[in-house]
Parts: C-alpha cells; sequence; structure tokens
C-alpha cells in the first residue's frame, strides 16, 4: 500500500470547527487515508496515496475552503 | 445580477473568515457580497446563478442552505 505522509501550513484555522471541517471534507476524498489538523501547530500531517492524489491537489482543496495553506513537505 | 441570500452555518471568526476569503478570491476583490457571521447568512449581489454561488460556498464545508432572492 503506497502511503506518503505530507505536511501542509494552514493559516486562518481560529477555533476547532474549522479543524472539523478540514478533516470531514479533505478525509472525504479518494486516496486519503488520514488527516490530522493540529489548531496549535497550525497544520496538517496527510497520510494519502500518490498514486490517486498529489499534495498539490490536497493544498488547493483547503485553499478552497478560504484558508492559506502551503506545502511543508 | 441578482442578490441572493444563503443561510451559512459559521460558528466562529475563523469560520466567517474563510467564507469572507473564498469569495474574495472566487469573485474578485470588488465582489459586492457581505458575511454576517451573528445571522449565519451570507448575501451575495452577482450575476452568477443561484446554484453556480451554492456550489462555491459548499467549497468551504459548511452546511449552505439557499434562502432566496433579496
Amino acid at each position: 500500500k503506497r502511503t506518503t505522509t505530507g505536511k501542509i501550513a494552514i493559516e486562518g484555522m481560529t477555533c476547532n470547527s474549522c479543524v472539523n471541517t478540514i478533516e470531514s471534507q479533505v478525509g472525504s476524498y479518494t486516496g486519503i487515508h488520514s488527516i490530522k489538523v493540529s489548531l496549535a501547530s497550525r497544520e496538517a500531517v496527510v497520510e494519502y496515496n500518490s498514486e490517486l492524489i498529489e499534495l498539490e491537489q490536497i493544498k488547493d482543496a483547503i485553499e478552497d475552503m478560504g484558508f492559506d495553506a502551503s506545502i511543508k513537505f | 445580477i441578482q442578490t441572493y441570500e444563503f443561510k451559512v452555518e459559521m460558528t466562529c471568526e475563523g469560520c466567517s473568515g474563510a467564507v469572507t476569503r473564498i469569495l474574495t478570491k472566487k469573485l474578485g476583490a470588488d465582489a459586492n457580497f457581505n458575511v454576517d457571521l451573528a445571522a449565519q447568512k451570507v448575501t451575495i449581489t452577482s450575476d452568477l446563478s443561484q446554484d453556480e454561488l451554492t456550489e462555491m460556498l459548499k467549497k468551504s464545508g459548511k452546511a449552505v442552505t439557499y434562502i432566496g432572492v433579496q
């Protein structure tokens, strides 16, 4: 199972409901195995299948949700 | 050009900020819209269709209900 781990910095989250929204929305995308968003460190750790989805697409999805996202690695 | 009203479940500043950023990014800086966190309402004046706007708001991952035209 090809699982890659990526980390995305997310600006603009202020409460837990933002965290839940991102986790439930991005978590539902094909190829996403898990996503853990941390409000404190303002970033998300994502485990995904790089054959089904690219980290760039995940970052774009988070930006589509109105947050400023940038790929850390 | 129509003014559409939507009910959008926003629980905090961050959520209303996110909706504002989406609309600014998609409709452009001079877009004509208002995000009312207290009333959980978003009003948008645009020539886009109501379902295009609904789709745009739904991308925020929040519950969106179309109220009507002002």
